[in-house]
């Protein structure tokens, strides 16, 4: 029963990021670029005269990347160059089993905890994973034999080191005050609307999503793709279905982040002013079983509205500001993000001392 | 025609508030949610009000935007009003062309004119569009069109024979003028 109801889980989040998320945020990132520049974006795909806004554009951009040639160049090393997309693919995936979608439901007396994996170490996990991903980028500019893949893997193992360096101590501050690793347990203690992350670690959020969105590699921090400047860094000699998984990865990697954000700052499934009792209260007239669905779904819904906004906040910052120069991406990394994330963390520390006695 | 100099400002002191960074991120998210709100919303008043959205966008096979009549185009040969193309092959366009794509025929005709092109091609695979087989011509009788599709996936079908460029002088009035406007300081 465990079993089923796990994969139940599993196939759930695996379908909504890879098959509704992950080639939606492809037309997204056209539609709102555009959208935000006064034009009409990408609109021409269509299926017997129905474009749908431009909706079969990820369609469209499947078949053509699964038809086109898979190309690895000359002096390249083989398994290194096939394995690199796998290695920054599946770690962008697979961080997303800790992140909690809902709270604790008691169903047909099934207690539910909407959580694939709920570890103890849950952040550190995402941190494991997310410095894999820098294997994927190194290895990727390093097998391709090409010298403006070599540079972009540079850039983007050295840019990748020194945020994570400041995306860990900007967590630290949360750990703090939760009192815990467990992101089911960040969640649920942030129920009552004032003691959401953004309140209570206000800095914190603005340094961890900007370290996040370094992490990513995404504009203003995309150094290491920087097409006018190294071409395209890493996956330049990329093509097909190997250069749609660092695409894929990118994005999926923009959902996991905005998960983290919600579950660390914006209360993860919780509803402002609304506690979990109040709601199977108000639903209790249809009978215990169907009060917990229904707050469940409710909650499903929630999180996700919050991810999703965040996923436009990111593309929205991606879309409004320029690329830094490398110079400036790591005097910010080291100079700025580190020494704000330690005063953070003496900052919450002295604040637990004086009022948490 | 003095135009307004502006001086760049280099090095210039930023205040402490834009030094920080953030308040002018929010500032140029502000701006670009804003247009990117108005446009979501956009189609609403365009569809109630007829009013008309900022998005400017041409589609283009659909759509086209009318070229000025300075425009250089793929060169085409003027057909004049009695039915006789106005080339009289006095082959100065095949010597000023830079491109050397431009190949005459001449021959004899019984018409006032004495000379016609009995072939005349063009071979818009090496054109440059540069116009000055236009200026140079004694006759007005080839002139730069507004027609820019001209890719085609046969170097062989590139080639331009007379009757392909032959078009009637009533549709090249515009051009027409304005060369006579342009070149006008040059007829002597």
């Amino acid at each position: 029963m465990d079993l089923i109801i796990d994969i139940i889980k599993i196939l759930f989040i695996f379908t909504l990021i890879m098959g509704v998320f992950s080639p939606i945020l492809g037309w997204v990132e056209r539609k709102q670029s555009a959208l935000m520049q006064d034009r009409v974006g990408a609109n021409r795909a269509d299926i017997f005269g129905f474009t749908m806004i431009g909706l079969f554009h990820p369609l469209a951009d499947a078949l053509k990347l699964m038809t086109k040639e898979d190309f690895i160049p000359q002096g390249a090393n083989k398994v290194m160059h096939t394995i690199a997309p796998f290695i920054s693919f599946v770690p962008a995936l697979i961080a997303f089993a800790v992140i909690p979608f809902g709270g604790e439901y008691i169903i047909h007396g099934k207690e539910i905890n909407l959580v694939i994996a709920d570890l103890d170490v849950g952040l550190l996990y995402i941190f494991a994973f997310a410095s894999l991903a820098t294997y994927g980028a190194v290895i990727a500019g390093w097998a391709s034999n090409n010298n403006w893949s070599l540079l972009g893997a540079l850039r983007a193992s050295a840019q990748m080191i020194s945020y994570e360096v400041a995306m860990g101590l900007t967590i630290i501050g949360v750990f703090m005050v939760y009192g815990s690793l467990k992101l089911t347990e960040i969640g649920a203690a942030q129920e009552d609307f004032f003691k959401w992350g953004i309140f209570l670690q206000p800095l914190g959020f603005v340094m961890f999503l900007a370290a996040a969105i370094a992490e990513n590699k995404r504009i203003p921090f995309d150094v290491a793709e920087a097409e006018p400047e190294i071409i395209a860094g890493y996956f330049l000699e990329y093509s097909g279905m190997k250069f749609i998984m660092f695409w894929m990865a990118e994005f999926i990697e923009i959902i996991t982040i905005s998960g983290i954000v919600t579950t660390l700052f914006f209360g993860g499934w919780n509803i402002p002013f609304v506690p979990t009792a109040t709601l199977i209260s108000f639903f209790s007239s249809l009978g215990d079983t169907w009060a917990n669905i229904i707050t469940m779904l409710i909650h499903i819904g929630v999180f996700f509205s919050k991810i999703i906004f965040f996923i436009w906040l990111q593309m929205t910052i991606r879309w409004t500001l320029p690329r830094f120069r490398y110079d400036q991406v790591m005097k910010l990394g080291w100079k700025i993000l580190l020494p704000l994330s330690l005063l953070n963390i003496f900052v919450t520390g002295v604040v637990i001392l004086l009022f948490k006695k | 025609m003095a135009i307004g100099i502006v001086k760049v400002k280099r090095n210039v002191k930023m205040t402490f508030w834009e030094r920080s960074y953030i308040p002018e991120v929010l500032r140029g998210i502000a701006i670009t949610s804003r247009h990117f709100f108005i446009n979501l919303v956009g189609f609403i008043p365009a569809i109630l009000f007829g009013k008309e959205r900022k998005i400017f966008t041409v589609y283009y096979p659909e759509e086209r935007v009318k070229y000025p009549d300075a425009y250089r185009g793929r060169p085409i040969l003027v057909l004049g009003d009695d039915g006789v193309e106005k080339c009289v092959a006095c082959g100065l366009c095949e010597r000023i062309c830079p491109a050397f794509c431009i190949s005459i025929q001449p021959a004899e005709t019984e018409l006032d004119k004495e000379r016609y092109p009995e072939t005349f091609t063009i071979d818009q695979s090496r054109c440059i569009v540069c116009g000055f087989c236009e200026e140079v011509c004694p006759k007005e009788a080839i002139l730069m069109s507004q027609d820019t599709e001209i890719a085609d996936y046969d170097r062989k079908k590139m080639l331009y024979r007379k009757e392909d460029l032959l078009v009637a002088e009533k549709d090249l009035r515009m051009r027409q003028a304005y060369v006579r406007g342009a070149f006008a300081r040059w007829n002597y």
